[in-house]
C-alpha cells in the first residue's frame, strides 16, 4: 500500500486524541430534575449505567473512527489493482468484526437478561472473523512485497506479446486482426514512459530479447508476419517472462494482442506463468482483443488423395471438404494443377517464377449454415511422369482465406513390378488383388504390375525386371535358388514369403526349407507347423508394436482392427537367427502366444518380410486362416503395405504438414547431388539443400504451399512436395474467459477491446486503485450513524 | 359545551377559587351526563313535590317557595344519604408538577372539592382528612351547605409537605370512622413500602367502601426527559444520575405494571381504583364516584 501523503495519516492519527479528549473534558452536564418516582428510576439504574457507557464508547469509537478514515483518505491510499479485492475484503471483515464484537459486548454486559447461546455464537463468529481477518492480513502483507505504484511516468519493463498465428489475417473491414494488433502495438509503444524497456514477441518462435529501444521495437513489431508454425501464446508469454529475469525497472507489464482464439490459448505453460504472476505481483498482464465477437468462414479440410503416386497413365483421384461458419452460401471450388514447364522454377529480375499454365476443374457446391460439403475431383487427362503440383482452392471472398486453399504434389510413374511366384495348385488372387485390385486395373490407375509366375518357371525368369518377388506357399526350393534369391535381395530388392503346407514333407518341414541357404532368407529355422488346438484354441494375430512401416495405416485406429475376426489355424513354427554383419532380423508381428508371424531381414539395401502362414486359401477345411474371410480389408491393407515395403514405394512423402521434414530418396546414381529449393517464401536466391545418405531433407516447412526443388543432371530435375496447414490452425472458435483464467489467473489480467480502455486499466495498474472514494463514502456513512447516535444520545 | 371546557384541568387551573372551581367542574360533569345512562340520577336529585300535610316543615323548599309562592319539599334526601370521607395525601411529593402548572396536589384537591359540592348537592354528609406521616387535620362529615364552605376553605389552606406513610396514616383514618362510610382517597402512592394494599384491606374490613384516586403528575406517567438527568426525589432528597432516553421505555413499562398490579389486587377487594394523570380530565373521577354510589343504592 502506498500513501499520497503519509504525513497526513500521522496527523489523523494524533488528532484521534481529540475525541477521546473531548469525550472525557466536554460530557454534557446533566439537568436536574425534581422527580417524585425515583423508587421505578433506581431498580433500573445499574442497567442503564452499563448501557449509557457503552452508547459512549460507541459513540467514542465512531468519532475516533471517522477521524481516522478521513485522515486515511486525505492521506491517499492506493494498492495495486490485483490486491484491490483484498483489501476491501478484509476491510469488511474488520467491519463485521466490530459490528459483532460490539453485540457481543452488549450480550455480555448490557442485556438484562445474558442469552448463553448467543453469547456463545456471537462469540464464535467474532473468532472466525478475527483469525481470518489475521490470516488476510497476513497473507495481503507477504503477497504485498514487491508491489511498486507511484508515477504513472516512471519506466516499465514491458513485453509486447503479439498473437501472429493464421487465425490473425482473418479480415473484417479490409483490416486483418494483425493490421489492427500492429496498430495497437505502436500506439502501445508511444504510450509507454521514456526509458521503457520493452521486448516484441510473436508466436513465430523467435527468441525474446528486449529491443534496445522503443523505435527498434516498433520496427520488430511492424515487421511481424502471419507464421503457420502453431506457436501458441502461453509458451510465448511463459519465454518472454523469462526476460524479466534481465529487467532494470520494478514495474513490469504484459500486453497480449491476441483474436481471442481458443487455438492461440492451448499449450502447457500455464502453470509456470501462473506461478510466476503469483509471486511477482509487480507485474502487471493485459490483453487485448483485436478479434471478431462472432466469425464467418469458409475452409478446406485436408485433401483425401487416391495415392501420392499414380501410375502413368493412371487417374488422378482427390476429395475434400468444404466448412463453412456461417449463414449457407454457394461457393466454386477449383482444381488446379500445374502443366510441366522445365524451364521454371527460375528467379528473373528477383521474383520466383513459377509454372503459369494449369488444367482446371471447377466445382460449384451449396452449404448450408455452419455445416460442411464433400466435395471430390477426378482428373483423368494423361499426366507425363514425374512430380506434378497443384492446389484446390475456394473461389470468391472469405475472411480468412488461408484455409481456402489446400496444396498437394503427386508423383506420375511406372507402375511398380512384382513377380507373383506360386505352385501351379496355388490360387494367388488374394494376394494379386490387394496389391492390384481389379478397378485399379481396369481405368491403368494401378500401381503395381502384378506378373503371376508358375514356381517351376522361376529358375528360367530374370528376376531384375522386378523390384520385388513374391513366394506365394512355395514348394521346396533349391539351395541355388536360394542363394539366386539372396543375391537379388542384396541388390536392393525385396522379397516376400508367405509360407504354407507345401513347405510340408510328412508332417515336418521339408529339408530345402531348412537348409543353411534357405535360413538366410527365411530368416531363421523351422521348427514344425502349429496347429490350433485344445491349448490354443482360439489364435489369432496380435500387433503389440506398431512401429513398423508396413503398420502405418492401422496406427490410427489400432483399437478399432479386430484382429479376433480373423482366426488363424495353422503357421509354421520359427526360430529367428541372431542378426550378423551386414544383416539385421526383426520379428515385427506375432501371433497371440508370442510366435513369430512376420519377421523382416535386412539385408544390404534389400528387404525381406516371412510370413509363417499361407495367404493363398480361404474359406476352406485347408485354409491356414480367415484372413481373407469376410470383411477382409485389415488382410488386404496388410498385404498391400508388405509390397509397398518390398518395392520401397513409401520412401517419399510428398504432401506434408507444416513444421513436418520433407525426406526425398535421392540415388545420386540417378539424380543431382544437390539441388535449389524454392519455398512459398523464397524471394532472393533460393537455399540449397544436398544429398546425405540416398536422401534430401528439408525442415523449414513453416509456409503452406509448394515447395519445388530443381536439380541439374544433364538438364533440369524437377521435384518437390507440398505443405498444407493443419486444419486446427483455422479453428476460430473464441476461448472463454475461465480458459484465460487457467492460463493468466482470475482477476490476474485485464481484458480491453479498445484503447482508452487500456489506457485506463494502465493508469489504474501503473498507479494503483485508489481507496479515496471508498473511504469518502464511508465517511459519508459513519458521519450519519454518529449523527443518528448522538440525536439518540443527547438529544 | 361551553361549561364541559371546565373539566379540562388547564382551564380549571386558571380560577383561582377552589369554590368556584369544584362548581364549575361539577355542572360541567352535569350538563355532560345529559347523554350519559346517569341521566336519571341527575332528575333525581332535582325532583321537588308539593308539600302535603303531615309533612316536615323543615323539608319545605323555601329557595322554591321564594320563587312560585308554592310550598314544596325534597323528595328523596333521606334515602340518598351517603357519608364520604375526602382522604388527601399531603406529602411532599404531591405538590410535584412538570409543567409547572397544575400539581398532582392542586389536581386532587380540585377533585376532591369537586367531589364534596357534589356530594352537599345531594344532601350526602362529608368529611374530610389529610394525612402525611400521620394523619394531619380532620373535618368530620356533614351534609349541611356551611360543610362545603369548610371544606374547601381547608383545602385551600393546605400545602403539601413532608414524606408519606401512607399505611400508618390508613390505620389512623380507620380508626377515627366508625360508621361505614366512602373513603376517597387523593393520593400518588409514591411509596417505598409494599404495605399500600394492606392498608386498604383493613380500611376494607372495616367495611367501609374506598375509591383510591392515584394522583400521578403527566411526568410521572410519560417520562419526557431525555438525556442525562439528576433526579432528585422532593421527599427524602436522594438524587439518581441517569440516562432519560434509555430508561424511558423501562420506566414506562414499571409504571404501568404498579398501576396494573394495583388495579388488579383492588379489584379483588372490590375497591374502586382510579388511575389519574394531572393531564387528564375532572369527569373521569366523578364518574368513578357516581358508579360507586349507584352500586352502593
Amino acid at each position: 500500500m502506498v500513501w499520497a501523503n503519509a504525513l497526513v495519516l500521522g496527523l489523523g492519527g494524533l488528532l484521534v486524541a481529540a475525541p477521546v479528549i473531548l469525550h472525557f473534558l466536554m460530557q454534557p452536564k446533566p439537568k436536574e430534575h425534581v422527580f417524585p418516582a425515583l423508587k421505578f428510576l433506581r431498580e433500573r439504574q445499574l442497567t442503564n449505567r452499563s448501557r449509557m457507557r457503552m452508547q459512549h464508547i460507541l459513540l467514542l469509537l465512531l468519532r475516533c473512527l471517522l477521524i481516522l478514515l478521513m485522515a486515511a483518505a486525505l492521506a491517499g491510499p492506493t494498492v495495486a489493482a490485483g490486491a484491490f479485492a483484498n483489501y476491501v475484503t478484509l476491510g469488511l471483515v474488520g467491519i463485521s468484526a466490530l459490528v459483532i464484537g460490539i453485540a457481543f459486548a452488549a450480550a455480555m454486559f448490557v442485556a438484562k437478561k445474558r442469552n448463553g447461546l448467543l453469547i456463545g455464537i456471537l462469540g464464535l463468529l467474532l473468532l472466525g472473523h478475527l483469525l481470518y481477518g489475521g490470516y488476510a492480513a497476513y497473507k495481503l502483507a507477504n503477497s504485498e512485497s514487491g508491489q511498486l505504484l507511484g508515477d504513472s511516468r516512471d519506466p516499465v519493463s514491458a513485453l509486447l506479446i503479439i498473437d501472429s498465428s493464421c487465425r490473425m489475417s482473418y479480415t473484417q473491414d479490409s483490416k486483418d486482426s494483425l493490421a489492427k494488433a500492429k496498430e495497437i502495438s505502436s500506439w502501445l509503444l508511444e504510450q509507454f514512459p521514456s526509458d521503457s524497456q520493452v521486448a516484441v514477441l510473436a508466436t513465430d518462435g523467435e527468441p525474446a530479447f528486449f529491443s534496445v529501444d522503443v523505435g527498434a521495437a516498433r520496427n520488430r513489431a511492424e515487421s511481424v508476419e502471419i507464421n503457420y508454425k502453431g506457436a501458441f501464446l502461453p509458451e510465448t508469454i511463459a519465454a518472454g517472462m523469462e526476460l524479466f529475469d534481465q529487467a532494470i525497472y520494478e514495474r513490469k507489464e504484459i500486453y497480449v494482442l491476441t483474436d481471442m482464439t481458443r487455438r492461440s490459448w492451448t499449450g502447457s505453460d500455464s502453470q509456470n506463468i501462473l506461478k510466476k504472476l503469483e509471486n511477482d505481483l509487480a507485474i502487471s498482464v493485459f490483453v487485448f482483443d483485436v478479434g471478431q465477437k462472432e466469425y464467418q468462414n469458409f475452409s478446406l479440410a485436408p485433401l483425401r488423395l487416391g495415392s501420392e503416386a499414380i501410375a502413368d497413365g493412371g487417374q488422378l483421384e482427390l476429395s475434400t471438404t468444404i466448412d463453412r461458419v456461417g449463414a449457407a452460401a454457394q461457393r466454386a471450388l477449383r482444381l488446379v494443377i500445374e502443366k510441366p514447364d522445365n524451364s521454371r522454377p527460375v528467379i528473373r529480375d528477383k521474383q520466383v517464377l513459377v509454372p503459369d499454365k494449369f488444367w482446371e476443374r471447377t466445382q460449384t457446391v451449396d452449404i448450408r449454415e455452419n455445416s460442411n460439403a464433400n466435395v471430390s475431383f477426378q482428373f483423368s487427362q494423361k499426366l507425363p511422369r514425374g512430380v506434378h503440383h497443384g492446389r484446390v482452392e475456394i473461389v470468391g471472398d472469405d475472411s480468412l482465406v488461408v484455409d481456402d486453399v489446400r496444396y498437394f504434389s503427386i508423383e506420375v510413374r511406372d507402375a511398380w513390378k512384382v513377380a507373383v511366384v506360386c505352385p501351379a495348385d496355388v490360387n494367388p488372387n488374394n494376394y494379386s488383388f490387394a496389391v492390384s485390385p481389379p478397378r485399379d486395373q481396369n481405368i491403368g490407375n494401378s500401381l503395381y504390375e502384378v506378373t503371376i509366375i508358375d514356381q517351376a518357371k522361376l529358375s528360367s525368369v530374370k528376376l531384375d525386371a522386378f523390384q520385388a518377388v513374391v513366394l506365394l506357399d512355395p514348394e521346396p526350393v533349391s539351395d541355388a535358388m536360394w542363394v539366386r534369391l539372396e543375391q537379388y535381395v542384396a541388390q536392393g530388392h525385396g522379397l516376400g514369403v508367405f509360407l504354407g503346407r507345401n513347405a510340408l514333407n510328412n508332417g515336418v518341414a521339408d529339408l530345402s526349407f531348412t537348409s543353411l541357404a534357405a535360413q538366410k532368407l527365411l530368416t531363421g529355422t523351422l521348427t514344425r507347423p502349429w496347429e490350433r488346438d485344445r491349448d490354443n484354441p482360439d489364435l489369432f494375430l496380435s500387433p503389440d508394436n506398431l512401429s513398423h512401416e508396413i503398420f502405418a495405416p492401422f496406427r490410427s485406429w489400432e483399437e478399432a482392427v479386430a484382429w479376433n475376426d480373423f482366426p488363424i489355424h495353422a503357421y509354421w513354427g520359427m526360430e529367428p537367427q541372431e542378426d550378423t554383419e551386414g544383416v539385421t532380423t526383426q520379428t515385427i508381428l506375432k501371433y497371440g502366444n508370442g510366435h513369430p508371424a512376420i519377421i523382416n531381414r535386412l539385408i544390404n539395401n534389400g528387404r525381406v518380410l516371412v510370413m509363417t502362414t499361407s495367404l493363398t486359401e480361404s474359406s476352406s477345411d485347408r485354409a491356414w486362416n480367415d484372413l481373407f474371410v469376410g470383411y477382409s480389408l485389415p488382410a488386404w491393407l496388410l498385404v498391400r503395405e508388405i509390397t509397398n515395403y518390398l518395392v520401397q514405394s513409401q520412401a517419399d512423402h510428398l504432401n506434408l504438414s507444416i513444421g513436418q521434414t520433407a525426406t526425398l530418396q535421392n540415388d545420386v546414381r540417378k539424380f543431382p547431388e544437390s539441388y535449389r529449393i524454392f519455398t512459398p517464401r523464397t524471394k532472393g536466391a533460393p537455399a540449397k539443400v544436398t544429398t546425405v545418405g540416398d536422401q534430401i531433407r528439408y525442415r523449414f516447412t513453416e509456409t503452406p504451399g509448394t515447395y519445388r526443388i530443381k536439380g541439374d543432371r544433364s538438364g533440369p530435375v524437377l521435384r518437390g512436395f507440398s505443405v498444407n496447414l493443419n486444419e486446427a490452425e483455422t479453428d476460430l472458435t473464441r476461448i472463454m474467459p475461465a480458459e484465460v483464467d487457467e492460463v493468466l489467473g482470475a482477476g490476474r489480467y485485464q481484458l480491453a477491446t479498445e484503447k482508452d480502455e487500456i489506457q485506463r486499466q494502465q493508469g489504474t495498474s501503473r498507479r494503483g486503485q485508489e481507496f479515496y472514494p471508498l473511504l469518502v463514502l464511508l465517511v459519508a456513512v459513519i458521519m450519519g450513524v454518529e449523527y443518528i447516535m448522538a440525536n439518540k444520545f443527547y438529544s | 359545551m361551553a361549561v364541559e371546557k371546565y373539566l379540562k384541568p388547564e382551564v380549571i387551573n386558571q380560577i383561582k377559587r377552589l369554590d368556584l372551581r369544584a362548581q364549575f367542574v361539577v355542572k360541567g360533569f352535569l350538563h355532560g351526563l345529559h347523554a350519559s345512562p346517569y341521566h336519571g340520577f341527575s332528575v333525581e336529585f332535582s325532583e321537588h313535590r308539593k308539600y302535603s300535610p303531615g309533612d316536615n316543615p323543615n323539608d319545605i323548599d323555601w329557595q322554591v317557595y321564594a320563587k312560585t309562592d308554592k310550598y314544596y319539599i325534597k323528595k328523596f334526601e333521606a334515602e340518598t344519604n351517603i357519608t364520604g370521607y375526602l382522604v388527601m395525601d399531603l406529602s411532599q411529593s404531591m405538590g410535584y408538577t412538570y409543567r409547572q402548572e397544575l400539581s398532582k396536589f392542586d389536581y386532587g384537591v380540585c377533585l376532591a372539592a369537586s367531589l364534596a359540592y357534589l356530594m352537599i348537592s345531594q344532601q350526602d354528609p362529608v368529611g374530610l382528612i389529610t394525612f402525611n406521616e400521620k394523619v394531619r387535620e380532620s373535618l368530620p362529615p356533614r351534609s349541611k351547605r356551611k360543610q362545603l364552605g369548610d371544606v374547601i376553605s381547608l383545602l385551600s389552606r393546605l400545602e403539601p409537605d413532608g414524606v408519606t406513610n401512607f399505611n400508618h396514616s390508613m390505620n389512623q383514618v380507620a380508626a377515627m370512622t366508625r360508621n361505614r362510610g366512602l373513603f376517597m382517597i387523593f393520593s400518588d402512592l409514591l411509596v417505598d413500602d409494599g404495605s399500600i394494599m394492606d392498608s386498604l384491606y383493613r380500611l376494607k374490613h372495616g367495611g367501609h367502601d374506598i375509591i383510591l384516586f392515584h394522583i400521578l403528575d403527566e411526568a410521572e406517567v410519560t417520562f419526557p426527559f431525555n438525556g442525562p438527568c439528576i433526579m432528585k426525589d422532593p421527599e427524602t432528597g436522594d438524587e439518581l444520575k441517569v440516562d432519560a432516553d434509555g430508561f424511558r421505555k423501562e420506566y414506562i413499562q414499571q409504571i404501568t405494571e404498579f398501576r396494573d398490579t394495583l388495579a388488579a389486587d383492588c379489584q379483588k377487594s372490590n375497591i374502586d381504583y382510579v388511575p389519574i394523570d394531572t393531564s387528564m380530565q375532572f369527569d373521569k373521577a366523578l364518574i368513578e364516584y357516581l358508579h360507586s354510589r349507584r352500586a352502593r343504592f
